[in-house]
């Protein structure tokens, strides 16, 4: 492969992670809940995933198991927070970022062996995969790729075609006037919770099959992206693949860069922070990006009156 | 209340009569019991997670106080640690005041760091050594108020979500912290930044400690920040827009300024915890260092002190207690140094759940 073909394929590879948490994100925002604590719960996911494989005898599957229990685990505390408690979601976010920090730094000493990796099969799709040129790049990925694409639009299809999606909506923009339609704003927002963190997780997982092992923190700000593209690809799952596959791209430039001539001469630090640089660009350029009305307010249904 | 609807019959249950027996000012015999229960409940998750982990909790116990508090040079550690966390925690209190949430702290100090370092190894070398420490001070808290001013115009300007940008400012931060380390400023083979030189590091105050003109200048800050917040227009300014930012516009208040404003003011006592951290602690920028995450941690710290500048810094001196505690424990178990965050963000979290930090929100209105 010629290397800007190299890129793009490490490019996909690496957008996954950010793709799932992502798209979790966007299940959650829809229903009026801003989750800060994405990157705690993806640092979760692959530390289970770690551990999973540790005792699963290296079975990558296992630690994908493992990752989607834990995912669940942290929906059930995040939304008991977020919703029943109607703590404050930005702090509640960045304390339970902390948590998982220290929680996870602190078992992997004795629960995760460092030499311990394990990756997702490749699959080659079977005549697509050798057209020249583009075959190898987009047919030739790890079947969590395709997996992650097939998500993103079963989630485009739950957020705008099901009446899961119609009520999210209601939810997020103006929870009193759902609660008058009878709708019950607390169990909907606890279904995204869950089902978002979840996603999150698997991205998790994704991310310690790339990278061969589990080091401290190593989710490095990928939660926090995938908060940016869900802004910048303004809740449709579809953009929110494009957006993912930029950050992607942009994460695989320090690894290709020594191979492209003209990035040759750019410091390796630069290149690391250029996926973060990028964010505040996207930032300014999704500025007319408006949240949900309701995203980050603690909801309290009234009291019946019966 | 109309005409004919029956009165609400009163409430007589131990819950109701414990709301409203207070003892002080502010404080109800309730919130004290939610206080215990939080501390209780922290206490039992912590002691199930240290079985887990082979320890047991009056060995970590022991071994954290004895650390942390135990001769007066542990005092001392303690002590500058909690300077850190002290700044630190007025870079989360201020911003949080206006409902503004400056979670970058964090990058602000390592953009401190970051300058001290750089400007210490230029400046020229006769300078008195009071003199020089006071330029890289306030040249830090010059950068940290640049690197929250980016988060604060964003916001003032196109609305953009602070907790993103001033997220991003950490990570890019951190990475050029990693580039003095092993590109800009290195020092031989180590893992660190050069050091700086010895006239520009900050003196000894208590002899057979390492404390150093770091404490009092947090101290003084902690004060600054109070004074301002409680006695200046611009302080109560920051206070009404936190209440409510259209009562505040309405009343002819910037939110846009006071947005620009709290994050400077925010960046630039961040900045001062990263100067404090390499004239008055370490003297070098290590690798590594982010593992302490000084700057969320003073997130907690200015939570739990409910943001009151002045509250700050008991808050501080119990969290630098855990976290030098926790090199102790290291030391005795084994156990990852990170053990001290799971404690501080569990009671911290546990405070939220049991609704003793709280915040307002204003109603989603139909647009």
């Amino acid at each position: 492969m010629s290397p800007v073909q190299t890129l793009f394929s490490l490019g996909i590879a690496l957008m996954v992670p950010m793709l799932f948490a992502a798209l979790g994100e966007l299940i959650i925002e829809k229903a009026g809940v801003l989750n800060v604590g994405i990157e705690g719960v993806m640092l979760i996911g692959a530390f289970s995933a770690a551990v999973g494989v540790n005792y699963g005898n290296g079975s990558i599957w296992i630690g994908l198991l493992i990752a989607i229990g834990s995912g669940i685990v942290c929906g059930i505390i995040l939304a008991l927070l977020y919703v029943r408690l109607g703590t404050d979601q930005i702090v509640t976010g960045i304390m339970f970022n902390i948590l998982a920090f220290g929680l996870t730094t602190t078992l992997a000493v004795k629960y995760v062996h460092a030499s311990q990796s394990s990756q997702f099969p490749d699959w080659d799709i079977p005549g697509l995969h050798s057209i020249p040129g583009i075959g190898d790049v987009l047919f030739s990925q790890d079947v969590l790729v395709y997996a992650s694409i097939v998500i993103a639009a079963l989630v485009w299809y739950l957020t705008r075609q099901t009446w899961f999606g119609l009520y999210s909506r209601a939810v997020s923009e103006y929870p009193r006037a759902a609660e008058s339609a009878g709708l019950n704003v607390w169990r909907l927002r606890y279904v995204a919770v869950i089902l978002g963190c979840v996603l999150t997780a698997v991205g998790g997982a994704e991310l310690f099959a790339n990278s061969g092992g589990f080091v401290a923190g190593y989710t490095n700000g990928r939660g926090f992206i995938a908060l940016a593209i869900v802004v910048l690809a303004r809740w449709n799952a579809f953009y929110v693949v494009a957006a993912a596959l930029l950050f992607g791209v942009a994460q695989a430039l320090q690894f290709e860069a020594d191979k492209l001539g003209f990035l040759g001469d750019v410091p390796s630090h630069v290149l690391i922070a250029l996926p973060y640089i990028l964010v505040l660009v996207a930032v300014v350029f999704a500025r007319g990006s408006r949240y949900p009305a309701a995203v980050g307010i603690p909801f309290r249904p009234t009291r019946s009156s019966t | 209340m109309t005409a004919g609807s029956p009165a609400l019959p009163p409430r007589h249950g131990l819950e109701e009569r414990l709301r409203s027996l207070t003892l002080a000012r502010g404080i109800t015999v309730w919130s004290l019991l939610r206080v215990i229960a939080a501390l209780a409940a922290t206490l039992i998750i912590f002691a199930i997670l240290l079985q887990l982990l082979g320890s047991d909790f009056g060995t970590a116990f022991n071994a954290v106080i004895d650390s942390a508090f135990g001769n007066s040079f542990n005092i001392g550690q303690t002590l500058m640690t909690a300077s850190l966390l002290i700044a630190t925690g007025l870079a989360a209190a201020i911003p949080f005041r206006a409902q503004l949430w400056n979670v970058g702290g964090e990058g602000q100090m390592w953009f401190g760091a970051f300058c001290t370092i750089g400007i210490a190894l230029n400046l020229p070398k006769g300078l008195a050594p009071g003199l020089s420490v006071a330029i890289l001070v306030i040249a830090s808290m010059v950068a940290g108020a640049v690197w929250g001013l980016v988060p604060g115009i964003l916001k003032a300007t196109i609305n953009a979500n602070e907790v993103i940008t001033s997220l991003m400012m950490t990570f890019i931060a951190i990475e050029l912290g990693n580039w003095a380390i092993d590109g800009i400023w290195p020092q031989g083979a180590s893992n660190e930044t050069m050091s700086v030189p010895a006239n520009t590091l900050m003196p000894n105050i208590w002899s057979g400690t390492l404390v150093t003109w770091g404490l009092p200048l947090a101290l003084i800050a902690a004060i600054v920040a109070w004074a301002v917040m409680s006695r200046t227009k611009l302080g109560f300014e920051i206070r009404a827009v936190g209440l409510n930012p259209q009562t505040a516009r309405m009343n002819g208040m910037s939110v846009g300024k006071v947005a620009i404003v709290t994050f400077a003011l925010g960046g630039a006592f961040a900045g001062l915890a990263g100067s404090i951290f390499i004239l008055g602690i370490n003297g070098a920028l290590p690798a590594g260092f982010p593992l302490n995450n000084f700057g969320y941690l003073g997130i907690a710290v200015a939570l739990v002190a409910r943001l009151s500048p002045l509250w700050i810094i008991p808050s501080a001196v119990l969290f630098a207690g855990l976290r030098v505690g926790s090199d102790g424990l290291q030391a005795s178990t084994g156990l990852s140094t990170t053990v001290g965050q799971i404690l501080v963000a569990l009671f911290v979290i546990l405070l939220l759940a049991f609704r003793l930090i709280r915040f307002s929100y204003p109603e989603v209105a139909s647009r």
